[in-house]
């Protein structure tokens, strides 16, 4: 493999890294400090974060030749880069900086994750046969072009939704340990300079929802696109293996929040609890599945 | 007696008991609460089957977590936990309470929203959160054909009708998001009734073909041909694919060829059939290669090549040979006193040839490829033959899947899909107007109200009451 792409990539990780510290570093002390120019060196410093991210998803797609969802670390890049954009999305709509010091720091905690991987959970390897699972009519599309190279399939939007519903949940996550801070203050009228310097819990909470209402259509997607690719690929669409199994827990755990929420009301805090428990089982979706339990996607 | 029993239980309203006792458990099933616990419960009890590994033979469970747990593993199936009668039950309690709960509230949503009453109590506005007021010149009819044309511009529905002291405008959009919850059950409906014809009307084989050879498909009509398997690398070594080339064979007559690879399937009449492994036979070569030792010399002559079946006669010998057996991990049943392959693994090949003497046959060894002169293959002669090599055939292993129930499932998945857009995304706005006649113009109240993202909808109410005043219009201060 070509050894100056790789440094590349390498190259674009560190410098995203670096970004994402000042990033969190700049949030965080705008929310302690209150200077409005703290705050937009934070917001300018996330915009170059997501730039050099995008910039290690493209390396890493030129290095190993297809779309850079293939293993542990490229997936946790592309969760730091929906994550970055959910964030700075909602930042340019809602106006609130201080979210960006619990989702920004949330970002940055991933990306020393990403980095810490062994080495066999980061190289950019050609595909298993199992993983090559092109669009035929893509492909037929591309070819009169000479671009079939770049035709994606199932693995490339199955792994995409799945990360755009983790991303979404991580920041619901971030929303609902704000609430909570914020809720306890509120209840027992205490002041606290930090504190109410967050959003109004009321803000804080519907927000919350409505990230998972994000959440919850994409990873319904990310599940049926795999049990799609399951039919094609091991010859059934679900076999109960530990990642689907988990996936399952988890999207219950959030339509049971949806349904305590839409129907009986539940808001504020045993919603932000229930929040707070599906992100948990997200992460041991995500992570513990590919380290503890064995199963099909063993590779991620 | 039968009849005092029933009279003793009938409720009241003159109910019989079973209509009560039917309504009580129509009430337990229209609950959210149980919708909520059942979710909940089936996450958390589904975690131990992704922790006590699935489908494994029995006894491993017994040495794997000792008699006691591993028989309370066993009567509780936690081994096969997804499958056991206990989980589906949940399953269908879950699949029950969405029924119930849907039947129980379309209708009366159907109602309220598709018949909605234009003809309204103008306080109703003043209760709304999402409300203004102002005076428009004009007069009240003209003001409401304005409002009127402005509403179908962007896109509402409107209705008119008349209130205590005047004009009213029901207008909406979205309307049809209110029933993407209602499509996304509908959808869980047609996944399950998916999943359960396809596990009784479906069903899983695998078949190792060997190249060269033929498979009859069970209950079907057709068999298959494997003509090629062959494996692609990277440049780096690592495998890029798995290939076999098949043909359908039906009624003596080829009907179709087809490459096939990890993803890409053959499907013919309703059975899929997948790339799923491959390996080498273990019950056949294609030849062996044999050596003849001269046991009184201690010499070895060339190796001569002899082919599946076939007789040859051994050079420098009078004798012949025929190749007729052979196993790849040779092991010998005492009871059948047969020979056979006790793994696909090449771990201890050995061929059986017949030795004949002229026409005579005299006797089948075995030749062990690993085990060279452990028995003389020729007893009582000055020779012994030694197994030296073999060409392996190689097979491809098959999977194939009948399952009539995966269309269903997939109808059930884009349902689900169109549910969640309407459910998530088509907001249910609505807005009333009020357009009541004053000395000079019309005095309008107007209120709205969205079922979900009311921080939005904030912004586009002020945009359509700016409309509506229009130019010239004053805010009214009361």
């Amino acid at each position: 493999m070509n050894q100056a792409k790789i440094i590349l990539s390498l190259m674009f990780f560190t410098m995203a890294a670096a970004f994402y510290f000042l990033t969190a570093l700049s949030y965080v002390g705008y929310w302690v400090v209150r200077k409005h120019w703290l705050g937009q060196a934070a917001t300018a410093f996330a915009y170059i974060a997501l730039l050099s991210m995008t910039m290690v998803l493209v390396s890493r797609a030129g290095e190993a030749g297809h779309a850079p969802f293939s293993n542990l670390y490229e997936s946790m890049v592309l969760f730091i880069w929906a994550l970055t954009i959910g964030y700075l999305w909602m930042e340019k709509r809602y106006r609130m900086k201080t979210i960006g010091a619990f989702v920004m720091t949330i970002a940055f905690l991933a990306v020393i994750a990403a980095s810490m991987l062994p080495y066999r959970f980061k190289s950019a390897e050609p595909l298993n046969p199992a993983l090559q699972s092109k669009w035929h009519w893509l492909v037929s599309l591309l070819t009169p072009l000479g671009l079939q190279k770049y035709a994606i399939g199932w693995l490339d939007f199955h792994v995409f939704t799945t990360f755009v519903a983790y991303a979404a949940f991580a920041m619901s996550f971030g929303l609902s340990l704000m609430f909570l801070l914020r809720e306890r203050f509120e209840s027992k009228k205490k002041k606290n300079i930090l504190v109410d310097m967050l959003p109004e819990s009321d803000t804080l909470d519907e927000l919350s929802y409505r990230t998972i209402a994000w959440g919850f259509p994409f990873l319904a997607v990310g599940i049926v696109s795999g049990a799609v690719w399951a039919n094609y690929a091991w010859g059934t669409y679900w076999s109960w293996d530990p990642k689907e199994t988990w996936s399952l827990i988890t999207w219950f755990l959030y339509a049971a929040y949806l349904h305590a929420r839409v129907t009986r009301g539940w808001k504020g805090k045993r919603a932000a609890y229930l929040s707070i428990a599906g992100f948990l089982a997200v992460v041991f979706l995500y992570w513990g599945v590919s380290f503890i339990l064995p199963g099909l996607h063993a590779y991620a | 007696m039968a009849e005092s029993v029933s009279g003793g239980l009938s409720g009241v309203n003159g109910k019989v008991w079973y209509r009560a006792l039917g309504a009580k458990i129509w009430k337990f099933f229209t609950s959210i609460k149980l919708t909520i616990f059942v979710l909940l419960t089936v996450a958390i009890v589904s975690i131990i089957g992704t922790v006590v590994e699935q489908g494994k033979p029995v006894e491993s469970y017994v040495i794997d977590y000792g008699s006691r747990w591993g028989s309370v593993i066993l009567s509780l199936r936690f081994n096969d936990m997804y499958h056991s009668g206990w989980f589906t039950s949940i399953l269908i309690l879950l699949m029950a309470n969405i029924t119930v709960c849907t039947i129980e509230r379309f209708p009366p949503k159907w109602k309220t929203l598709l018949k909605q009453n234009p003809n309204l109590d103008p306080s109703i506005i003043d209760r709304l959160s999402t409300r203004e007021s102002f005076i428009t010149d004009g007069s009240m009819d003209a003001a409401a054909q304005k409002f009127l044309s402005i509403f179908r511009k962007k896109r509402y529905r409107v209705k008119t009708g008349t209130s205590k002291d005047g004009i009213t405008i029901y207008a909406e959009k979205g309307i049809i998001g209110r029933f993407g919850s209602d499509v996304v059950h509908l959808s869980l409906f047609f996944i399950l009734t998916g999943a359960i014809i396809g596990s009784y009307a479906g069903f899983r084989d695998f078949a190792p073909i060997l190249v060269g050879g033929t498979f009859k498909v069970p209950n079907a009509m057709f068999g298959l041909r494997l003509d090629k398997f062959w494996i692609d690398y990277y440049d780096t070594g690592q495998v890029r694919q798995y290939n076999s080339v098949i043909t359908v064979v039906e009624g003596g007559k080829e009907v179709l060829t087809k490459q096939i690879w990890v993803n890409e399937p053959l499907y013919y009449k309703g059975v899929r059939f997948y790339q799923s492994s491959y390996g080498v036979a273990w019950d056949r070569i294609k030849e062996a290669e044999i050596t003849l030792k001269r046991l009184d010399k201690n010499t070895f002559d060339q190796p001569f090549n002899i082919g599946w079946g076939e007789l040859k006669n051994i050079p420098g010998t009078n004798y012949s040979a025929r190749l007729v057996g052979y196993v790849s991990d040779f092991a010998f049943d005492e009871e059948t006193r047969t020979v056979f392959s006790k793994s696909g693994d090449t771990n201890n090949p050995a061929a059986q040839i017949e030795v004949y003497d002229g026409k005579k046959l005299l006797y089948t060894p075995w030749l062990f490829f690993n085990y060279p002169g452990v028995m003389q293959a020729i007893p009582n002669s000055r020779y012994d033959l030694v197994l030296t090599g073999f060409r392996t055939i190689p097979y491809s292993g098959l999977q194939m899947n009948k399952d009539p129930g995966t269309n269903v499932v997939w109808t059930g998945c884009i349902l689900m899909g169109v549910g969640f857009i309407l459910a998530f995304f088509v907001y249910h706005r609505r807005i009333w107007v009020n357009v009541a006649p004053q000395s000079s113009g019309s005095s309008v109240k107007i209120g709205g109200m969205i079922n979900k993202n009311p921080l939005g909808f904030e912004r586009e109410f002020k945009e359509i009451a700016e409309a509506l005043k229009g130019p010239g219009s004053m805010e009214d201060k009361k």
